[in-house]
């Protein structure tokens, strides 16, 4: 994709946003954001993931409350599986898939099992979830509305549907080799909640900056005042390493995906996303929450819209203190007796590596 | 996407060749090993080493006995170099800032003089910026160059002057205008032979006993004409773009790296989920500042301002590795002692008597903040 096409699509999208229409799901759909990621003989645009995380980074800043990131991943899932028509699919990313039973009965492939916090899950039309490790992975697709299933409502801080779905005996609509397992759908989900999180703490930012040259006390700006902006600055530290580290975990699944990086389980960049994405997360809801006083704490406040969704989607998809006991235990597994920075950067052999270690 | 978002950097192909033949010759380094030292050492004789392969200068052209590579190129080298503590310090500043400088503003005979001896690893040089009573308010400098025939008479003293009893030149900011409404104005730099007659330095030893700090005198001290750098009060500008390479490299996140080598080796004998996480959480810090760091470089190699990159790269980096002696102790408690024959109680003193220096040279967290808001629209 040129960098025309891809500017344009940006503008698109922030346009859609901006104008904050009523049925913004529908929009987005009729625009086609929702099957970006399929490639263009399918229906798509044939966005890379990289550029997905973009778009997702812009629906974070705008706090839409729409499943564009699942819908994103899923209609990709879907168009593996070789289901079409799909109208909503979601993902099911849940840390606990390993509950779940695929087994035979009479009719042909029956699954079983619990799976939590599926976001949207009782409104998409179908969802996805890939079941087992290594090779014997399986990606599974149902039918939302398939016999079998029966839907617990949740809901996030952000008031995001977090649904339950419990199966017994459902038939899946399909079960194919997976293109990779569930720790890879569950790191991949966390890089596109990185994605969202580094748009949303970016608008916090924005806000706070507007706020505190808006509101007076003593007689001047908040902003004039060094306490306030040494608060705001550390803010924009925090925004910025938000936004490198979700790129750099975007960038991963791209050269992964089209065989020119490590697998995404062994990407130092990959983990990283949610780890630094959720710190800054944490930094940037304190903050601005305190610049903005009494105010920002009420309902009436649209503050509450991006700090709500951060505090949500930074316990989604494993937090920072998950992905980094992963990344961790998975460096100090190295037995070669190395150091440490030699473990983490290791020398590239090709120009591929080298453009997955500058990815880092 | 705002005015401070860091492009993506671009790999380098070259700067990976460089990373092998960089580990190999340390490997085989046979000289003096600075061990758990927060800071590297002073190795003249490793510097002209690394001169000899030319691995310092390297973006220098090749008239001046620079490599001709680029700034990805230099990032690969120097994170090398830093990850095991090598002895880099003697040839450091020259490296990273003055030898640039020069290049960019200096005159013909100081780039001559200066840039094949820094880029063989045998010129060193300090930075004469602050003074007793200006630190964070640079601006207030009171070091003063006064007109004469066929140059400049200096007065006045310069402080906390790292290495300046032992290099050989010392880029120095002094006022040759009275300070007027614009407090940037009137400034100017000044190549300055350290031998020259009323240059005096006086150490000053720091909290970890390290006495690389001075206090440097100049009394009535004669600089010819061709000692000025750039054009005449101009200097805060220059300074303003020298800071940017301060502020931006790999030395501003790495000085502790010593101590989590440390740890890891020891928390490989007693591994804990806990460990794990800090660890895991370290990498991914470590691995964001390193892509803003390149950033950064291909940002100052396309020739756009980076100097407010560099500020928040700064205060971001600095800050990971102050809070590093304070994550590691909670881990894997130990009783830090300096120079103690456990690694990681030796490396744990040593970062907790550096690391307050870590958000205040290259100026202060706040001088910083400071800078970053005031782009962000407030003040």
């Amino acid at each position: 994709m040129s960098q025309e096409t891809r500017d344009m699509l940006h503008e698109a999208a922030l346009r859609i946003f901006a104008d904050k229409p009523q049925d913004l799901w529908v929009v987005l759909q009729e625009s086609g954001f929702d099957k970006a990621l399929l490639p263009e003989n399918k229906g798509g645009a044939g966005v890379s993931w990289a550029d997905a995380c973009g778009l997702l980074s812009l629906a974070g800043e705008h706090a839409a409350a729409v499943p564009l990131a699942e819908a994103l991943f899923g209609h990709w899932l879907l168009g593996h599986a070789g289901v079409e028509g799909a109208s909503m699919p979601t993902i099911a990313s849940s840390m606990h898939s390993e509950q779940i039973r695929v087994g035979i009965s009479r009719d042909g492939k029956r699954v079983d099992g619990t799976l939590r916090r599926v976001p949207w899950g009782g409104t998409c039309t179908h969802v996805a979830f890939i079941v087992g490790s290594g090779t014997a992975a399986q990606l599974i697709v149902l039918a939302r509305d398939a016999a079998g299933i029966s839907i617990t409502s949740g809901r996030n801080l952000a008031g995001e549907p977090r649904d339950t779905l419990v199966l017994e005996g459902v038939v899946p609509q399909a079960v194919v080799p997976a293109p990779f397992d569930a720790r890879e759908l569950l790191c991949l989900s966390a890089i596109l909640r990185s994605a969202l999180m580094a748009g949303a703490i970016e608008r916090s930012l924005a806000l706070a900056v507007e706020y505190a040259n808006l509101r007076v006390q003593f007689g001047r700006p908040i902003g004039k005042f060094q306490a306030v902006q040494q608060n705001i600055a550390f803010l924009a530290t925090q925004a910025a390493a938000a936004r490198a580290a979700a790129e750099a975990g975007s960038e991963a699944i791209d050269e992964w995906l089209d065989g020119v990086g490590e697998p995404l389980s062994q990407s130092i960049a990959a983990a990283s996303a949610k780890i630094r994405t959720g710190e800054a997360a944490g930094q940037a809801c304190a903050i601005a929450h305190q610049v903005f006083g009494a105010i920002g704490f009420t309902e009436e406040h649209e503050l509450h819209h991006f700090t709500k969704r951060l505090w949500s989607w930074r316990d989604e998809c494993g937090n920072e203190a998950f992905w980094s006991r992963e990344l961790g235990e998975r460096i100090l597994a190295d037995a070669s007796g190395q150091s440490l920075w030699r473990t983490v950067v290791p020398v590239a052999t090709s120009a591929r590596d080298a453009e997955a270690g500058a990815a880092q | 996407m705002n005015h401070l978002s860091f492009p993506r950097p671009q790999p380098s192909e070259i700067g990976e060749r460089l990373r092998a033949e960089v580990r190999e010759f340390i490997d085989g380094w046979q000289g003096n090993r600075h061990g758990a030292a927060a800071f590297s050492g002073f190795d003249p004789e490793f510097s002209k080493a690394l001169g000899e392969r030319g691995w310092i200068g390297m973006g220098f052209p090749k008239c001046y006995g620079g490599g001709g590579y680029g700034l990805a190129e230099r990032l690969v080298v120097l994170e090398e170099l830093l990850a095991v503590r090598a002895p880099v310090f003697a040839h450091a500043v020259a490296e990273r800032q003055s030898g640039p400088l020069l290049l960019r503003f200096g005159n013909e005979q100081q780039r001559e003089k200066t840039l094949p001896r820094i880029a063989a690893g045998t010129c060193y040089f300090c930075i004469g910026l602050s003074e007793p009573d200006s630190g964070s308010d640079l601006a207030s400098v009171r070091t003063r160059a006064t007109k004469v025939d066929g140059g400049w008479r200096v007065n006045g003293a310069k402080i906390w002057t790292s290495s300046a009893h032992r290099t050989h030149y010392m880029i120095l900011l002094c006022r040759t205008a009275p300070a007027s409404e614009v407090r940037q104005a009137g400034l100017s730099q000044f190549l300055v032979d350290m031998k020259t007659p009323g240059v005096t330095c006086r150490p000053i030893v720091n909290i970890a006993g390290d006495d690389d700090f001075n206090e440097v005198h100049f009394q009535d001290v004669f600089l010819s004409d061709d000692a000025l750098i750039g054009v005449e009060g101009q200097g805060w500008q220059q300074v303003t773009s020298e800071l940017t390479f301060e502020r931006s490299g790999p030395d501003r996140f790495m000085s502790h790296m010593g101590a989590v080598e440390e740890f890891v080796t020891a928390l490989k004998q007693q591994p804990s989920a806990d460990g794990a996480r800090t660890v895991g959480r370290m990498v991914a810090h470590l691995s964001t500042l390193r892509r803003m760091s390149r950033s950064i470089a291909d940002m100052i190699t396309e020739e756009q301002d980076a100097a407010l990159h560099a500020a928040l790269l700064k205060d971001l980096g600095t800050c990971f590795e102050q809070e590093i002696p304070e994550t590691l102790r909670l881990v894997l408690p130990t009783e830090p002692e300096p120079g103690a024959s456990d690694g990681y109680s030796a490396a744990l003193a040593n970062v907790i008597l550096h690391a307050p220096s870590c958000t205040i040279r290259g100026g202060t967290k706040e001088v910083l903040r400071g800078m970053v808001a005031k782009s962000l629209g407030l003040r």
